[in-house]
Parts: structure tokens; sequence; C-alpha cells
């Protein structure tokens, strides 16, 4: 079966327990304002153009289409860039080839494994499937996940991967789909199964500044997080850094939020609430 | 830190001391903030006479000057040989120097009391106590500094330190006061840098090789070891370097500890893996004792402590050089790829040849001091180029994964997938790829070593596996044998200017990779591929030194959770058999460059928030703000 990833990356130390591989599976449901990987969003293969080397010749600009006034890049702009800027975003990839791939650094990744992150890993379930039933019994695997998903097809993930790192990023339903695009119900859903399956987990939060940093929020979060009796959380503090990618797309980043706003971390609330923590 | 080392270090980077040298001074001095004294007075630059050695630190220390003194006149007494009696002469008249000059400074830093009264006892004696090793490892560095000797190396400085050390403890000296006289000699070795005859600033040999195991592989991990990693952590300064000898039973806490030293970004602990260092040196006719107390040459050859005059980077073998030749003289005639790796083997066979032939009649300037300083010299009163144990000759392998690379992309383009002809590929290596952009990306897109691909690695394996053959345990004609090894030194610069286009890609005279590392514009998968490729020779086999350098960018290393996996990839780096590593923390003169040279830097990778990115593909104000955000790192 087939899945398109948009980059593997070896000894990514953030992704999960031990040493680990993680893949990124192209394609996402949501829109969070804040998103930092916009490679991610599409489930299409893209042009994406490196700005540094960049001599401005225009060359590739000269031949890119223009759909819905948007600059789109073509084939032709990968050849004739003179500084080797252009290349795709997004490799149509076998699970048999994937997982043949990963499964070299297997005698690396015994204190570890292999992530599946994305975009959405969930997103194209029945190759993720293929994969984590190829690897089954010989490397530890993770799904790192915003949980939005049909609860059907997360059941099934939760029964073949091992460890999820789990997003939890609005407890209200109206917000969360102000600034991710979708209505967070199903994510709780499949969230307080997760907590119900005796699979391993971790939740993270990302910390948004005005966005998901707000006491009610964290509020609202440490609340799901009792319901489930979770009592640790992985916290990424929002960095300005998160528009950096949007370039290479000819998009722009435009959150819906103040960014230079200095994030809130929630030590007091998760403290009382006996929440441990730690900020990656 | 005690105000006492903030004191020492205060003057040490605002530089005020520099003022007290003068063009006449000959003796050395003390300065204002001092503890252990014995400066360079001289503000004059050296010649260098050569070195590359670790002194025997460990017999001077404890013997003690006024000792040796009378073992060099009773060799000469003993001795019928008019040269050798005539050499001894030589050392006599230097050790009665050294003496004199050490009671004439005594005489003149009377105001410093603790000084005064060590210098009573020592150099004259051997050291009692801590406090007195350091003052005298502090003079013996004076003196062989400026008898012209360059990379004086500091060897198994918490071995041969470890009986002072724990004497005092013994006597009730408490751990602060340990440490604090450490960090004074840590904080002294920083002083005078800029006399050194090296060729670049903090290329000075001060090398210093910490913990490992001994001949029943037992732990030589000890309190002073630590100590020692601590002192390099708290005041990170570039001297001295740490190399760190490990293995396979080599607790995480400490590659732990190690990679917070790495987080520095000073470049150091350099990795040396036991496991892999001992056997090797024993192969070369090394006897299992000195094997096990092996250190390092000024930045990673293997050599004995106190009792060698290896020579190990005589010689560089310029693989890519070597590749380029059989390609434009051998490679229309090779109908297979055998064929034509057949002529590369040869190639490489009679380069070796070569190099062993041209250097057998080298000969060392005579380096009476540091004979002394030499175990067996004295008995002998022989130089210790002609009279020490170990005489050995090392030669680089420069450029091994360009020339892997270039062979590969031979195999795939030439003889497998038959896209290149061999004319072509002639025309565009003598055109530096002028007009062949094409035919460059196809030679570029091939595998490559690093990338845990079997073609290139196996390749590498079969260039280094006859390098190690033709190379090892040849005779040099000064009583000892050669060594094959992974480095590169400064010629991953020098040998590559002297190199034209090579078939990987790479135009003319542009560098290789340093030491033993992937080729500078290879985009590799990660750095697991990356060790998986580099430990797949039995490095055993090419142990002269030379290490794998990978970069981290130091985000990976802002909290515990990277701390440990980073350790913990460089304890599998040792048990998967590789020989020896320097991990970098990316820092902020690399990014600059990276900004300028993008091409440079295909790989560096730079942790973001929460997520990783190549630097390259980050917007100029992006790779702004990371230099901006590790800048008060610097
Ligand atoms: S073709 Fe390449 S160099 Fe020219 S403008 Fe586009 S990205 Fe820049």
């Amino acid at each position: 079966m087939q899945g398109l990833i948009f980059s593997i990356e070896e000894f990514s130390v953030y992704d999960g327990p031990g040493i680990r591989t993680t893949v990124f599976l192209k394609g996402c449901p949501l829109r969070c304002s804040w998103c930092h990987n916009p490679e991610g969003q599409s489930y299409n293969k893209e042009i994406v153009r490196s700005p540094n080397g960049c001599i401005n010749c225009n060359n590739c600009i000269n031949v890119a289409d223009i759909v819905d006034g948007k600059t789109v890049f073509t084939d032709d702009g990968i050849k004739n860039c003179p500084m080797g800027l252009l290349r795709y975003s997004g490799e149509n990839i076998s699970s048999e080839q994937l997982c043949e791939k990963l499964l070299k650094n297997q005698n690396m990744l015994q204190s570890g494994g292999v992530t599946f992150s994305g975009g959405e890993p969930l997103a194209q379930s029945d190759f993720l499937l293929d994969c984590l039933t190829k690897l089954k019994g010989k490397i530890h695997t993770a799904i790192q996940t915003s949980g939005y998903c049909d609860t059907q097809t997360f059941k099934k993930v939760v029964g073949m991967a091992d460890y999820f790192l789990f997003d939890l990023k609005l407890a209200d339903d109206r917000l969360h789909r102000k600034y991710t695009g979708v209505s967070n119900a199903v994510i709780l859903n499949n969230f307080s199964f997760l907590a119900s399956s005796g699979r391993e987990f971790v939740v993270r939060i990302p910390l948004i500044p005005t966005v998901t940093d707000s006491d009610e929020n964290i509020c609202g979060i440490v609340n799901l997080l009792k319901q489930s009796g979770v009592n640790y959380v992985e916290l990424l503090p929002y960095n300005q850094m998160a528009g950096a990618k949007y370039k290479m797309l000819c998009r722009e980043y435009r959150p819906d939020f103040d960014e230079r706003v200095a994030v809130k971390v929630p030590e007091r609330i998760l403290r009382k609430n006996n929440v441990a923590f730690k900020i990656l | 830190m005690t105000k006492n080392i903030e004191a020492l270090v205060k003057q040490l980077k605002d530089q005020s001391y520099k003022k007290y040298r003068t063009k006449t001074t000959s003796e050395p001095i003390l300065y204002p903030v001092d503890v252990f004294g014995f400066h360079i007075g001289n503000n004059e630059k050296k010649h260098s006479l050569g070195g590359n050695v670790i002194p025997s630190y460990k017999r001077i220390i404890s013997k003690g000057f006024d000792e040796i003194r009378r073992e060099i006149e009773f060799s000469i007494s003993k001795a019928t040989e008019q040269s050798k009696i005539e050499y001894g002469k030589k050392m006599l008249e230097k050790m009665v120097e050294c003496i004199r000059i050490c009671d004439e400074y005594r005489e003149k830093v009377k105001s410093n009391s603790r000084l005064y009264n060590a210098l009573q006892r020592v150099p004259h004696k051997s050291a009692t106590t801590f406090f007195e090793a350091c003052l005298f490892m502090k003079i013996c560095i004076y003196f062989l500094r400026t008898a012209n000797t360059e990379h004086i190396c500091l060897g198994r400085f918490d071995q041969y330190m470890y009986p002072y050390f724990i004497n005092d403890k013994n006597r009730g000296v408490s751990d602060e006061e340990l440490f604090e006289t450490l960090e004074a000699f840590f904080v002294s070795l920083n002083y005078d840098g800029d006399l050194y005859p090296g060729i670049q600033l903090g290329d000075n040999g001060q090398s210093m090789v910490l913990g490992g195991f001994d001949e029943c592989g037992n732990s030589m991990y000890n309190q002073l070891t630590d100590m020692c990693m601590d002192a390099s952590l708290e005041l990170n300064l570039i001297d001295p370097k740490i190399n760190l000898r490990v293995g396979k039973n080599t607790p995480k806490e400490v590659y732990i500890k190690a990679t917070k030293l790495t987080k520095q970004g000073l470049g150091f602990p350099q990795y040396c893996n036991d496991d892999v260092v001992v056997p090797g040196l024993i192969k070369l006719g090394y006897d299992a004792k000195d094997a096990v107390d092996y250190g390092v040459a000024a930045c990673w050859e293997y050599i004995p402590s106190g009792c060698g005059a290896d020579i190990p980077n005589m010689s560089v073998m310029n693989f890519p050089l070597v590749v380029n030749k059989v390609i434009t003289e051998k490679l229309c005639n090779c109908d297979s790829f055998a064929t034509f790796m057949g002529c590369v083997e040869k190639a490489i066979a009679k380069e070796c040849d070569r190099i062993v032939e041209s250097c057998c009649d080298f000969q060392h300037p005579e380096q009476p001091l540091l004979s002394m300083f030499t175990d067996g010299c004295i008995e002998t009163l022989t130089d210790m180029w002609r009279g020490a144990k170990y005489k050995n000759y090392g030669c680089h392998g420069t450029g091994i994964a360009n020339a892997t690379d270039a062979l590969t992309a031979v195999k795939q383009c030439i003889f497998d997938k038959k896209t290149v002809s061999v004319s072509q590929l002639l025309e565009a290596l003598e055109n530096n790829f002028e007009g062949f952009s094409d035919l460059r990306s196809s030679l570029r897109n091939c595998s490559k070593m690093g990338n845990n691909d079997e073609i290139a690695d196996d390749i590498a394996t079969q260039i280094m596996a006859c390098f190690s053959k033709n190379m090892n345990n040849k005779p040099n004609g000064n009583g000892g044998i050669w060594r094959a090894g992974t480095g590169s030194a400064m010629e991953y610069i020098l040998s590559a200017a002297k190199c034209p286009a090579t078939a990987d890609g790479r135009k003319a005279f542009e560098p290789y990779s340093s030491s033993f590392s992937p080729s500078l514009d290879v985009k590799a998968s990660g750095l697991l591929s990356i060790i998986q490729s580099f430990t797949k020779y039995d490095m055993t086999e090419i142990i002269n030194g030379g290490p794998l350098t990978l970069e981290i960018h130091d985000s990976v290393l802002k909290n515990d959770i990277g701390i440990e996996k980073t350790a913990m990839l460089v304890k599998l780096f040792i048990d998967m058999g590789g020989h020896q590593l320097q991990l970098n923390s990316i820092n902020r003169e690399r990014l600059l460059d990276a900004q300028k040279h993008p091409e440079k830097h295909p790989n560096l990778i730079v942790r973001v928030w929460g997520w990783s990115g190549y630097f390259n593909e980050l917007d100029k104000e992006y790779q702004n703000h990371i230099i901006r955000r590790c800048e008060y790192l610097n």
C-alpha cells in the first residue's frame, strides 16, 4: 500500500521515549492557526523552495502556475533554478519500502523505536495500519496525533501502536473550531478511549499565547486530564519561529493571535492540581 | 566558582596580563593574580622543533629534577661511547639550567608564600601534594614550551595525578580545596595561548585524556576524572581539551556528564573507544601495558604515554587524488567495476609504498629536554627520536568519504546504469563541471557514504582495508612501523587544494570532509545512518586516529531529555565499534557561515520549536533569530 510522507527524521529527540526515527505523513484535516509545519497540511505533493542562496533571478516564478491567485511552482521551476533550491515535498512510498528503510536502523532503535507524525498520521490510516502491522513485534511504534479521526479507526490504531503522543489544544469546542477549524468532540472521545485502553501515552499541550495558555483553557484541560486519571503533561511553548516554513510554499503566515505576546507557562495551575509537567 | 578562580579567569579574559611580557625577558613570570606562575615572559612566538608526544610526567613528578639529574650523571659515568657522553652532557646542561631558573624564580616570588613554600620542594624533589604536583606540571610545561617543542600533550592527567590527589584527601584536604587547585591549574593552561607556534589559536595540543579501562577491564574513571569534567564544565575555557576514554562498560551517567560538556559548544569531549583502540594498538605491536595507557597527541592521534616518539602525522594518503588518477588513466580500459576497483587497489598500494619510501630518512632535530621526559632515554643517553621504545609513523587517510562517493558514482553511473560514458566523465572533470551541470547532478544523486547504503559502505570498506593492509606494520626505516589512520588534520583543506574536480561531483580544490565524516554536500539521512556507515569497517585496523565528526544543534541539548538521548546515541556509537567521535553542538559562527554558504552545511538541522528543520530551509529572518538565540551561549 502507498502512502505520502514528507520527511523521515532520524534521532528525533522529542517524539517519544528512547532513540527514535520519526516519519512525517503528509496531510492534515486541521488548520491550526499556529501550525509550524505547513508542508504537512496538504494531501498532495507540493514543490517547495528553500529561500537561502536565492539569487532572485525569478526563473522559478516565470514558469510557475497561478492557481486561485496563488503561486504554484512547476517541474520546470525545479529544472530552471540555477541554485537547485526547489524540490518536491512529499514522496509516495509503499509501506514495504518505508518499513524496510526504518528497520535498517533497528539495531540502533532498541531503546526507542519509530514515531509516526505529520501532518496527521491518522489521516492516512490504512497506510498507517499497514505499516504498524509490518513493524509489529520488531520495533516499538508511537503515534503523534491530534486525535482527530473517526473512532473506529482510532480504536484500530490504538490496538496496533505501542505509544501515543496525544495533543490537547483547547478544551472549549467553540474556540477549538475557531483556531483549528474542527470540533474537538471526536478528539475528546478518542482521548477518553485511549486513556481507558491501557495503552501508554503522553499528553502534550501546545502553549499558544493568549489562545491555549489562558487560565481558563488550562483549567479545562486539567479537568479532562483528571477525568482520565492523567497526572503528567508535556508543554510545548510557542516560539516565534512557527512561521519559518511558510515562505517555502509561497504562503504567508498570518496567525490570528498576537505572536509577540510572551507565553504563560501554567505552572501554578498544574502544581495546584498535582499535574507534573515538562517543558519541551 | 570561588573568588580566586573568578579573578584568574577575569585576568585571562581581559588580557591585562599580556602587558607584563617583554621582548627581552627570558625568565618565567608571575602575574598579579596568579597561583602557579611559570608563565612565558617573552612575547615572541617561537619556531617549533616538533613534538606531538605525551611526556612521562608521571616519572618526572614522582622523582624530581635532582633525581633526574643524578640519573643523567650516573649514565654519563657508565657510558663509553663519546657521542653518548656528549649527548648526556647536553641533557645535564639543560637540567642544571632548569633547576637554576626555578631557584631564581623561587626567590622572586617570595611575596606569594604558598608558591614560595611549594617551590622549596618542587621541582628539586618529588611532589607530595596535589598542589605541588600541579605546580610541577606547570614547571614541566613551561620548560617544554620554551624548548621550542609543540603539541606537548597532557596525557592521562587523572591517572598520574591521582596518587597526589588521594594523598591529600587522606590528609584531610577538602574536596573544595582540591577542586580550586584543579581549576586554577586548568585556567593557567589558557594563558599564553597566543605564543604557541601552532597554526590556529587553540591548536596547541593541550589535550587531556581521561578515564578508560585497565588491562583487566577495570574502570579507571575516578574522583579526579569526575572533578576534571566538572572543572571543564564550570570554566568553559578551551584548554585543556578533554578526551574521554570510554568502552562498552562505561555507565550512562558518564556519557550524560560528558554530553553536558558538549552542550557548552566547545567541541569536546572527544570520545575514544578503548574496546577498539587498545586491540588496534596491540595489533600494531604495542605492548598490552602501553596500549592500555594510550593517550592522544594534539588532536586525536593515538599514542602511548611517556615512552613513545611516534610521529603520527608523518604523511597523508590523499584518497580522492589517487582515485582521480585511476579514473583519468585507467577507467577507459576497464570493462567492469571489479577490474576498475582492482586498479584502484593497486594505486593505493603503490601510493603507500611511495609514502613509506619518501619518509625513510626523515630526521627530527635533537631535543635533549623532551628526551629526558621520555622513558628510557636517560639510561641510554639517546635522543628520543632514536631511543624511545616506540618510533612509529602515522599516515592520515584523508578524504575517505569523497573518494568513496566518487567510486560509488563511477559504479552506478558508468557501469550499472550506464547513464554517463567514460569520455563524458573525463571531459566534465577536466572542465570542472563547467557546462556539465546535468552530469554533475547525476553524480551527486548516487549513493553516498553516510547513508547506511551497502553499495557505498562496501566500497569504503574496500579502500580502507586496502590502505590498512598496505600501510600497517611496514617498517619505517627508523626502527618503527607505519600505522594507517582516518584523520585529516588540516589536510581536508590542504590536500583538497591539490585535487581537481572529483567524480563525486566535488569541484576542484573544494575541501574534503574533515577526518572521517560524510562529504560536505551530502544530504545524509540522519545521525543514525551516519553512525551505521562509519562503524562498518573494523576500526582496529585503522587506528592512527581521526574522528567521525557529528554536529548536533545546541537546541537538541537544551533539556535533560535531549542530553540523555544524545548520551545514549554516543553510547550506541561506542557499542557499535566506532573508534572516535567528535560531537559538536552547533554554535553561532557555524550558523553564520551556513547563512553565507548554505551549500557547505546541507545537514545542519536546527530544532526550532517542537520541530526541526534544515537551517538552509529557514528564512533569513528566522535564521537570524536562531543565531541571536545562541548568541548568549558564546
Ligand atoms: S530560480 Fe532559484 S535562484 Fe532563481 S529566483 Fe527561483 S529560487 Fe531563486
